[in-house]
């Protein structure tokens, strides 16, 4: 238990000097994606090899997510870097008795650079981390993220005790905030130190103030919050202790979605570990400050990562929003005044006060600073987490650092911001990434999760996905939203099944308007963005829907016939096995058929063919 | 539509016409056949009309809250100079035969001058004996709970804290314990948390994790988030519904799965993504069959 900051001192030095810089480390992979490929199995073989093999000098560190996730699991032995992709337990033996004890590097576990066709042996020349800038995310894969002593020995927790030890005002910061132009991180972009300035000017009734981190992550496809959480919950937990003491708050929550077990799981340890070093509690550091938090777990509902329903959620009421005519920071949790961040916006916070203003005002653009982590998924060649500067456009992010699209297709679009962002099409694949140029677009940042969608995803399609999720997740309160979703719905849905009509197109249009200006929150009030965006840059396939009846990327079931070509079928009977409604009919090593009026167009004989005999209409 | 056209200067001429009952039926039947000329005399046993309907939130099939369609035919119903409200008032008798009724109505004693009433309601509010509470018989929930069941939810309310804040955290606990919430414990649960079952059900029904109907032994968890959306997942879910014979949120007759989609696991490089008791497991639709017979076959 640390009492004074001379005490933090003394334990950081310890820690340093403990830490041999050249020690031989085997980092590997634990967050939820390479745990899914067996992380967990292969470090526990990996601990037990080593023993066997009688190695005493080489650690094994479970870390959280390196990003890469299209590879994993994923294992960087250092201090030489060797990067190994897609181990497998198999594997194990001989990474300890080839490379570790001998040197010699595993030529089948090599990352091969899609572009050049060459195998590359280190981290740092993967063009995946090479064109990012992980000033957050870099350090998760050097700590063990239940081990506070490891975000001591990068330097944690540093920040805090520097606040501490200079006295500095809580003016002070939120200036250094301020002037550093962070931005929320949850997807608005509001200026994170104007809302720390108007929580500490606001009067409560008996002096409690709260601060939240929002890790109620809900954009289906982004999961930068919960890899952070996850793997350096420390920089989270630190971020909110300065911003509690800005503000000057005794208690704060961190709301984290019940879909993340691990990161509630390692938070919690996080905060377990802190209390007992003297860093979270009574009187941090000796210095006479007080602040604790508590975690509160979300119930799956999306509306509850709108700050007003999230309050009402840890107050154990129905997520459902308010109007905001009085900010939270006003009258927020309990009627107090509230600050709530974004986790990635209190990650920030320590880098801040550490590495100074004009460091951090180097990155980014003239109106967003600093990094954004932003998940590239859909079918993009490397999907994971990626984190770069603003202003990084779009070829860079998806070309350069995501490798391009999946089996050589052609992109068509991304989308950008979850349900409530929009989708940019090609033709602005040169948009630099920042709040306002994607709001310009369309978009908007949002959490951060991109989708790339290739020539086969069909732009009505996905309009009726993000629709569809919104009416389901929409709490009901206000009108416009819970109505207008259900009517969108239906229209997009005649659209896709066939039944579209010409003014289809206008309807949705005046609906969109509708439900944008009268919904309560924003969940409402974004939720035609899907619709305006793909109607903006995708009119025509919503007309060939209409028009045509035809669903120009295969995707929709009623308009899309399935047929085998019968120059490229082997008679190999793979898919008349699998057929569910035995549709598909021919004799061994001849050519087959598909009866059209029997197909109920699962796709299954599509996914299973080998020789790409199967062809959509 | 009351214009003076379709008033009936003389209502005798017409006939006269009874309607028995203010709630919504009988007030549009009023409103109908004054409309078309007739006197109506509307009887209602209750003090006012209107009946069940202003009790209601939302009506079958539009949605609309009740209130916005009744208030208005309520003002139309009084100030309609072709009807004739009869309040607090029972049927007694009825002679004659159609086209020539005699009616005996019991009016009941208001002691309030209706002709000079204006409805402001002061009356009632300060009426000291009326707005007496009246209190419910007490029920202790606790007696409905096995005594095990008493216990592990006392520990659950213990761990969590026993305030109306802590409503959400012992509900999940419970639901993880149980693998539903059982309804007795959520009235136990209401009434030591102090939180009135109407929020706590309201609480129960908002979020997806809760779930009212017990679950299946496995719990199949379909990822529906956009990147396994476009890679695929609405073919995995079509397959795993037709393989199982049920649609999510639904469990299998033999109580073996139970089947719910959700929104992003946020193992997106992995998609289509299926999670089964917390394992994930990277599904395609052909793969799903196979996917099945291995998890009945580990379960013997």
């Amino acid at each position: 238990m640390l009492r004074s900051i001379d005490d933090f001192d003394t334990l950081q030095k310890e820690i340093i000097r403990k830490r041999d810089p050249g020690r031989k480390l085997i980092t590997i992979c634990n967050g939820t994606g390479c745990n899914a490929l067996k992380g967990k199995e292969i470090t526990k073989l990996l601990t037990d090899e080593l023993k066997k093999q009688g190695i005493t000098d080489v650690t094994v560190l479970a870390t959280g997510c390196h990003g890469f996730c299209e590879q994993g699991p994923i294992m960087v032995i250092r201090p030489s870097g060797i990067f190994y992709k897609g181990v497998k337990p198999d594997h194990v033996e001989r990474i300890i008795s080839e490379t570790i004890q001998k040197g010699t590097v595993i030529n089948e576990l090599l990352y091969v650079d899609p572009r050049s066709g060459k195998p590359l042996v280190y981290e740092k020349d993967i063009p995946f981390y090479a064109n990012q800038k992980r000033i957050l995310f870099g350090y998760n894969e050097y700590i063990d993220p239940t081990s506070i002593e490891d975000y001591i020995s990068i330097g944690g927790y540093k920040a805090l005790a520097h606040v501490l030890r200079e006295k500095i005002q809580p003016l002070k910061i939120i200036e250094i905030i301020t002037a550093s132009g962070l931005r929320g991180r949850g997807g608005a972009g509001f200026p994170t130190g104007k809302k720390w300035e108007s929580a500490y000017t606001a009067k409560s009734k008996d002096s409690a103030k709260y601060v939240i981190c929002n890790a109620d992550e809900g954009d289906p496809g982004a999961y930068a919050n919960r890899s952070l959480l996850e793997g350096n919950p420390h920089s989270v937990l630190e971020g909110m202790i300065i911003g509690a003491y800005a503000v000057g708050a005794r208690h704060g929550y961190i709301y984290v979605r019940t879909e993340y077990p691990l990161a509630v799981k390692y938070f919690g340890i996080a905060v377990q570990r802190a209390r007992e070093t003297g860093l979270l509690g009574e009187n941090i550091l000796g210095s006479g400050f007080s602040f604790d938090v508590k975690i509160a777990q979300g119930g799956g509902a999306f509306v509850c990562g709108e700050s007003t329903a999230l309050m009402a959620s840890i107050e154990g009421k129905p997520g459902e929003p308010r109007v905001k005519h009085i900010h939270t920071t006003t009258s927020g949790l309990w009627d107090r005044p509230t600050v709530l961040n974004n986790v990635e916006t209190w990650a920030n916070v320590p880098l801040i006060i550490n590495n100074g203003v004009d460091w951090y005002r180097n990155i980014g653009t003239e109106g967003s600073k600093g990094t954004k982590i932003f998940s590239l998924v859909g079918k993009i060649n490397n999907t994971g987490l990626v984190e770069v500067p603003m202003g990084i456009t779009l070829r860079d992010v998806i070309f350069d650092i995501g490798g391009g699209i999946k089996q050589g297709k052609k992109f068509k679009a991304i989308q950008i911001g979850g349900p409530s962002g929009g989708c940019i099409p090609e033709e602005k694949i040169d948009l630099p990434i920042d709040y306002d140029s994607l709001t310009d677009a369309g978009a908007m940042m949002g959490s951060g999760g991109m989708i790339v969608m290739d020539e086969n995803t069909c732009m009505v399609d996905v309009a009726k996905y993000f629709v569809n999720f919104l009416m389901n997740e929409s709490c009901g309160k206000c009108t416009p939203c819970r109505e207008g979703l259900v009517q969108m719905n239906g229209i997009l849905t005649e659209i896709t099944e066939g039944r579209g009509k010409k003014e289809h197109i206008d309807l949705l249009e005046e609906l969109s308007e509708v439900v944008k200006t009268a919904s309560l929150c924003q969940l409402g009030a974004t939720a035609p963005n899907p619709i305006l965006t793909t109607l903006r840059y995708f009119r025509d396939e919503y007309e060939a829907h209409i028009t045509d009846k035809k669903c120009p990327a295969h995707v929709c079931k009623p308009l899309i016939t399935f047929r085998v070509d019968p120059t490229k079928c082997t008679g190999c009977q793979l898919c008349a096995k699998r057929c569910p409604v035995k549709a598909v009919s021919g004799a061994p090593k001849q050519a087959h058929t598909i009866d059209q009026k029997m197909c109920i167009k699962c796709g299954i004989c599509y996914d299973s063919c080998k020789f790409d005999a199967l062809e959509v209409q | 539509m009351t214009d003076e056209k379709t008033l009936n200067k003389n209502p005798a001429k017409h006939g006269s016409v009874l309607v028995l009952g203010g709630g919504i039926s009988g007030i549009q039947s009023a409103l109908d056949l004054a409309d078309a000329g007739f006197k109506v005399y509307l009887v209602e046993k209750q003090p006012s009309i209107g009946g069940t309907m202003p009790q209601l939130d939302k009506t079958f099939p539009t949605n609309d809250c009740a209130m916005c369609i009744l208030a208005p035919k309520l003002v139309a119903t009084g100030r309609h100079p072709n009807i004739e409200l009869i309040t607090y008032s029972d049927l007694k008798k009825i002679q004659g035969e159609p086209g020539d009724f005699t009616v005996t109505i019991n009016k009941k004693a208001r002691s309030v001058d209706e002709t000079l009433c204006n409805g402001c309601g002061l009356c009632v509010e300060n009426c000291l004996v009326r707005f007496k509470p009246q209190k419910p018989e007490k029920h202790d929930a606790k007696k409905d709970l096995a005594k095990d069941d008493l216990k592990t939810v006392d520990d659950i309310i213990n761990t969590c804290g026993r305030s109306p804040d802590a409503l959400i955290p012992v509900l999940q606990a419970v639901n993880e314990q149980y693998n539903h919430l059982p309804k007795n414990i959520l009235k136990y649960v209401s009434q030591e948390l102090e939180v009135p079952l109407s929020q706590t059900y309201h609480v129960a029904t908002f979020y997806t994790s809760f779930s009212l109907k017990p679950r299946g032994k496995h719990l199949i968890k379909v990822c529906m988030g956009t990147a396994c959306h476009v890679r695929g997942s609405p073919r995995v879910l079509d397959e795993i519904k037709r393989h199982l014979k049920i649609e999510p949120g639904e469990t299998t007759d033999d109580g073996m799965f139970t089947l719910e989609t959700v929104n992003c696991l946020g193992a997106c490089a992995l998609g289509p993504v299926v999670v089964v008791d917390d394992t994930y497991h990277p599904v395609s639709s052909s793969k799903v069959d196979d996917f099945l017979k291995k998890i009945r076959k580990e379960e013997g």
